[in-house]
């Protein structure tokens, strides 16, 4: 994949007409116009066979128009000139009719964005040293994409004669390529890899049944160990055979960096400014205020060297950051976009996020973290008399109400009985209140292991509720 | 509705452009209608549906088959969104047009697929080539034996009433300012609400190796509205209610007015105010009739799909054997008029069917696309579904819900002496096919006691594995109603489904909640309760 002009060309162009055809009537607009071209493979791969796949080469345009106040966007993939004027003279038209918000804004120096170097052409000073981009993932034929998928498939089904296949088995890469321009005459390039894996295998024991997966990705195309992916897939089914449900009761909880992840996820939703702004965050009117255990600190850092979403600049032109979010339990910050800062009187932390030409974008995180603490794992472990290592949740997205906090997470793991794992639990429910789970964090370990954009160390809660048999 | 460990799985997601963030430019729809046939909505083949001629699809088929292929298609698609929203009490609208065509060769059962956002033939045919090298057989290359097609037809029809262009911008304006007054003004504790309505047409024209060519134009319409609520306490709950089809808007009048929707959203929030927390533990569970169809889709759908059960999901070779309890019969059925999972064809150019899964508790056939209906043996069913020319089918559901049964509704609460009542699943769900362990989080719930529906509840979740769920089902009420669901299933690309059930109790299933736990209950174990 390589940098095309062309594309540069069509979003200044896009601008261009925005402001033309506004003139035409005798207004002014501001326009940001952003083209993302993409390559990606996905493998499917099942019994040690291909089974599936799927070559993607694709380009397209979004458009943000702003008129009097008024803010318009639209996209599409067609990036001929004329179907780009379409598109762009439709949201001039258009953007009449929506509601004004004084807090719009197309940004320019003065909100943090930023330009490339020499108009753009060159991409953004100093991107090299964030390591988030590299060639061979596009570069490599695909038939060694094809072997990757394979060889993790097949590390899995070689572990034991009790993996009886795979349900999932994928490799997935992508090159992405992102070109802005803006009427505040910021233009710039820079482009982002990734490239990565994952496995779900069925073990089976007489008449147990059980499943189990792994997934990683990296931005370097060394930084994927398929074969690892493989094995750690077919070890966690093969850990829950035998798995049964235990009673109710409340008990600590031992929370693996896998699950963390998927936590601080949910919390970070909760942390972005628009939501709190909106009245829909609990954490409104908390800044400053102990939200979290003492020693629990979470980061947002756009510019983490080889993270999976780290790149220059984020959705709208503006400088990405490092953001400490909550520190030893305080709250100090939202995360902000150009429009939230404005309205809350604060300045962008280079949180615009959007997932492609066709989204508009919102407020989003990066590469999001809880800082490592300096006990061991294995120590955490050893120190709970009885309690649950939590390694499954079923349906997050569904179990835990981001309006109040409350969950009840079905899951799956293994009973802790003084200081180690003894069997496998299926059958269960995980209780409480995320809010008041952060205040229960009693220790975070040393092991940070990032999945993808997230990461997390093993930490230990000191109580949840369990609903069982 | 359920993502099935699929937020995982497509963990590389940058630079494609997701369909829940599209819009759109009432001119550009506009355009794109003027050359469509949709103001019939035939599922036949008008001349107006055509975005390919027959020769250009001819070629392009011969060339996908050219390298030794089984079986090859095209499929061409152009697709607008048009979407308002009002968020803060702010609204606003934003478009998409896309298109593209998807070529596919299957080899072996192995598939082999790319895309173009080209119309070009050049540009179509040489994607075409590129797919058939990928599958070619070693020795295979032969000059493109020319496809014969012939129009599919079908006696279904989706209308469109009225089209989104024949709208003005201006008039969905004025909707969404009375809805968003509606909504801000049900009750003073509300802090904050969102109405979304998206209308997308998709016009798709379809030629198959096996010589079929179907074309059709679907306008699916969605509407979702969510309020927010803090109490005097300072609690906040939130709350949705949704609906879809594939209509137009007249559609959404009566109990689908967009009025009943936001009201409903403000009524559910409000209660959640005044729940406490949900018990939790296994015990007997009454499921209201309607949305709750969802348990279906998740406890046991999935895992009837024929790429999963090919797979060994925990259905593999139960056809023929006991999967639900006597008295339970559950139907796919990809022919309810209007409703988000009815089409003429599949996108595989396959006409769409009913389709018995499971008969008085017995498992008489799987939900088959093609290829993974092949590979069981069996001959599509007319699941073969896809997101968008980006991805290739697979086997989905459409509109699957529990067929009624022969018990007075009112009886069913009546009979159960403690446990819970849901009313509404909104809160969505995710399965694990291979133990056929799922989930469902309560939207709406009440505590059920000496017979009765009491206290509403929160924070409840239902989960257990789905073939002891479906076989604990005790009492199946003679409520059946369908519910026209704007929510989209997720498994690795999304689709809209329908659900539908009737009143129904299973006997014992594990109840999550952070209230009180429940030891005990009768009829939770063992025998009939």
């Amino acid at each position: 994949m390589n940098f095309k002009k062309s594309y540069l060309d069509i979003a200044a162009y896009a601008v261009e007409r925005a402001a033309r055809s506004a003139a035409a009537k005798g207004g002014r607009v501001e326009a940001e116009a952003c083209v993302v071209d993409t390559e990606s493979i996905q493998v499917n791969v099942s019994g040690r066979a291909v089974e599936q796949m799927n070559a993607v080469k694709e380009a397209g345009i979004g458009v943000r128009v702003l008129r009097d106040g008024r803010m318009a966007f639209g996209s599409t993939n067609d990036l001929s000139k004329g179907a780009v004027r379409d598109l762009v003279e439709g949201l001039v038209k258009k953007a009449v009719y929506h509601t004004a918000d004084e807090f719009h804004v197309v940004p320019g120096a003065e909100d943090g964005a930023i330009g490339g170097d020499a108009g753009g052409a060159a991409g953004y000073a100093g991107a090299a040293e964030l390591a988030n981009y590299d060639p061979q993932v596009a570069g490599t034929p695909v038939q060694e994409k094809v072997g990757r998928a394979l060889r993790m498939e097949a590390a899995g089904l070689d572990t034991s004669p009790k993996i009886a296949g795979s349900m999932f088995a994928v490799y997935q890469d992508a090159a992405s390529f992102t070109y802005l321009a803006s009427s505040k005459g910021l233009s710039g390039w820079h482009r982002q890899s990734g490239c990565g894996g994952g496995v779900e295998f069925t073990a089976v024991d007489g008449e147990a049944r059980e499943s189990g997966s792994f997934v990683q990705g990296s931005v370097r195309w060394d930084g994927f160990d398929p074969e690892k992916v493989g094995r750690k897939a077919a070890e966690n089914a093969l850990g829950m055979l035998g798995a049964r449900p235990v009673p109710s009761a409340e008990l600590p909880l031992v929370v693996p960096p896998e699950i963390g992840t998927e936590l601080w996820s949910f919390v970070a939703g909760m942390l972005s400014a628009d939501e709190v702004q909106k009245g829909r965050s609990l954490f409104a009117g908390k800044i400053g205020s102990e939200v979290a255990a003492k020693g629990f600190t979470l980061v947002d850092d756009g510019r983490r060297q080889g993270g999976m979403a780290t790149a220059p600049v984020d959705g709208e032109g503006v400088a990405t950051q490092t953001t400490p979010l909550i520190v030893d339990g305080v709250l100090k910050t939202y995360l902000y976009d150009c429009y939230t800062a404005r309205k809350g009187g604060a300045k962008s932390t280079g949180n615009r996020s959007r997932s492609g030409y066709g989204s508009a974008g919102g407020v989003g995180t990066t590469n999001l973290y809880l800082q490592p603490g300096d006990v061991a794992p294995e120590e955490i472990l050893a120190g709970v008399d009885r309690g649950f290592y939590l390694t499954v949740v079923l349906g997050l997205h569904a179990a835990i109400d981001t309006a109040s906090g409350d969950f009840s997470i079905p899951a799956a793991g293994f009973m802790i009985e003084k200081g180690r794992k003894t069997f496998p639990v299926r059958g269960v429910t995980i209780g409480g209140n995320l809010f008041e789970l952060l205040k229960a964090v009693d220790k975070v370990a040393s092991d940070l292991t990032w999945f993808q954009t997230v990461g997390s160390p093993t930490v230990l809660v000191s109580h949840v509720k369990l609903g069982g048999s | 509705m359920s993502q099935k460990h699929m937020s995982r799985r497509t963990f590389i997601g940058r630079g494609s452009a997701g369909l829940a963030s599209v819009a759109f430019s009432s001119a550009l729809l506009e355009a794109l209608l003027a050359t469509t046939g949709c103001k019939a909505g035939p599922g036949g083949a008008a001349a107006s549906d055509v975005i390919m001629p027959d020769d250009v699809l001819a070629r392009a088929v011969s060339h996908l088959m050219s390298r030794g292929a089984d079986f090859g298609d095209v499929y061409v698609e152009r697709a607008a969104f048009d979407a308002v929203r009002s968020d803060d009490r702010k609204i606003n609208t934003t478009t998409t047009i896309e298109k593209g065509v998807g070529l596919r060769a299957v080899k072996d059962g192995r598939t082999f697929y790319a895309y173009t956002d080209s119309f070009e033939p050049e540009r179509v045919y040489e994607t075409a080539r590129y797919v058939a090298d990928a599958a070619a057989a070693p020795a295979a290359s032969t000059a493109p034996p020319l496809v014969a097609l012939a129009p599919l037809r079908s006696p279904l029809s989706f209308p469109i009433r009225p089209l989104p262009s024949e709208v003005g911008v201006e008039e969905k304006i004025e909707l969404f300012k009375a809805l968003t007054d509606r909504a801000w003004s049900a009750d003073p504790r509300v802090v904050q609400a969102v109405q979304f309505l998206r209308e997308i047409i998709r016009q798709v024209n379809i030629a198959t190796s096996d010589g079929a060519i179907a074309r059709q134009t679907l306008g699916l319409t969605e509407f979702i509205a969510q309020t927010y609520v803090k109490g005097a306490d300072g609690q906040l709950q939130a709350a949705w209610d949704q609906r879809g089809a594939y209509a137009g808007r007249g559609f959404f009048t009566g109990d689908n007015a967009f009025e009943k929707v936001v009201d409903a959203a403000a009524a559910k929030a409000l209660k959640l105010l005044e729940a406490v927390d949900s018990p939790r533990g296994v015990f007997p569970v009454v499921l209201g009739p309607g949305m709750n169809g969802v348990l279906f889709h998740e406890s046991c759908g999935h895992g009837m799909e024929a790429d999963l059960v090919f797979k060994g999901s925990n259905y593999k070779d139960q056809i023929g054997k006991r999967t639900a309890a006597k008295g339970v019969t559950l139907v796919d059925d990809g022919t309810i008029p209007e409703f988000p999972g009815s089409y003429a064809f599949d996108d595989e150019a396959v006409a769409s069917e009913r389709t018995v899964l499971v008969e008085d508790g017995v498992q008489r056939s799987y939900m088959c696309d093609r290829i993974w209906g092949a590979k069981l043996g069996m001959r599509s069913t007319g699941n073969g579904r896809r997101q968008s020319f980006r991805y290739p089918p697979i086997p989905r559901m459409r509109n699957t819900f529990i067929e009624k049964g022969g018990v007075p509704a009112a009886d069913i609460v009546a009979a159960t002496k403690r446990g819970i009542y849901v009313a509404d699943v909104s809160g969505g769900g995710q399965v694990d096919v291979i133990t056929g362990n799922f989930m469902m989080g309560v939207g709406e719930g009440y505590l059920i006691e000496n017979g009765r529906v009491t206290r509403p509840i929160k924070g409840a979740t239902i989960s257990g594995m789905g073939i002891e769920a479906m076989k604990s089902i005790d009492l199946v009420g003679d409520d059946l109603a369908m519910f026209p669901s704007a929510g989209r299933c997720g498994k690795m690309q999304t689709a809209p489904v329908g659900f539908g059930m009737p009143t129904i109790r299973v006997r014992g299933i594990l109840v999550g909640g952070k209230g009180e736990a429940w030891t005990d209950i009768e009829g939770a174990k063992g025998g009939r309760g």
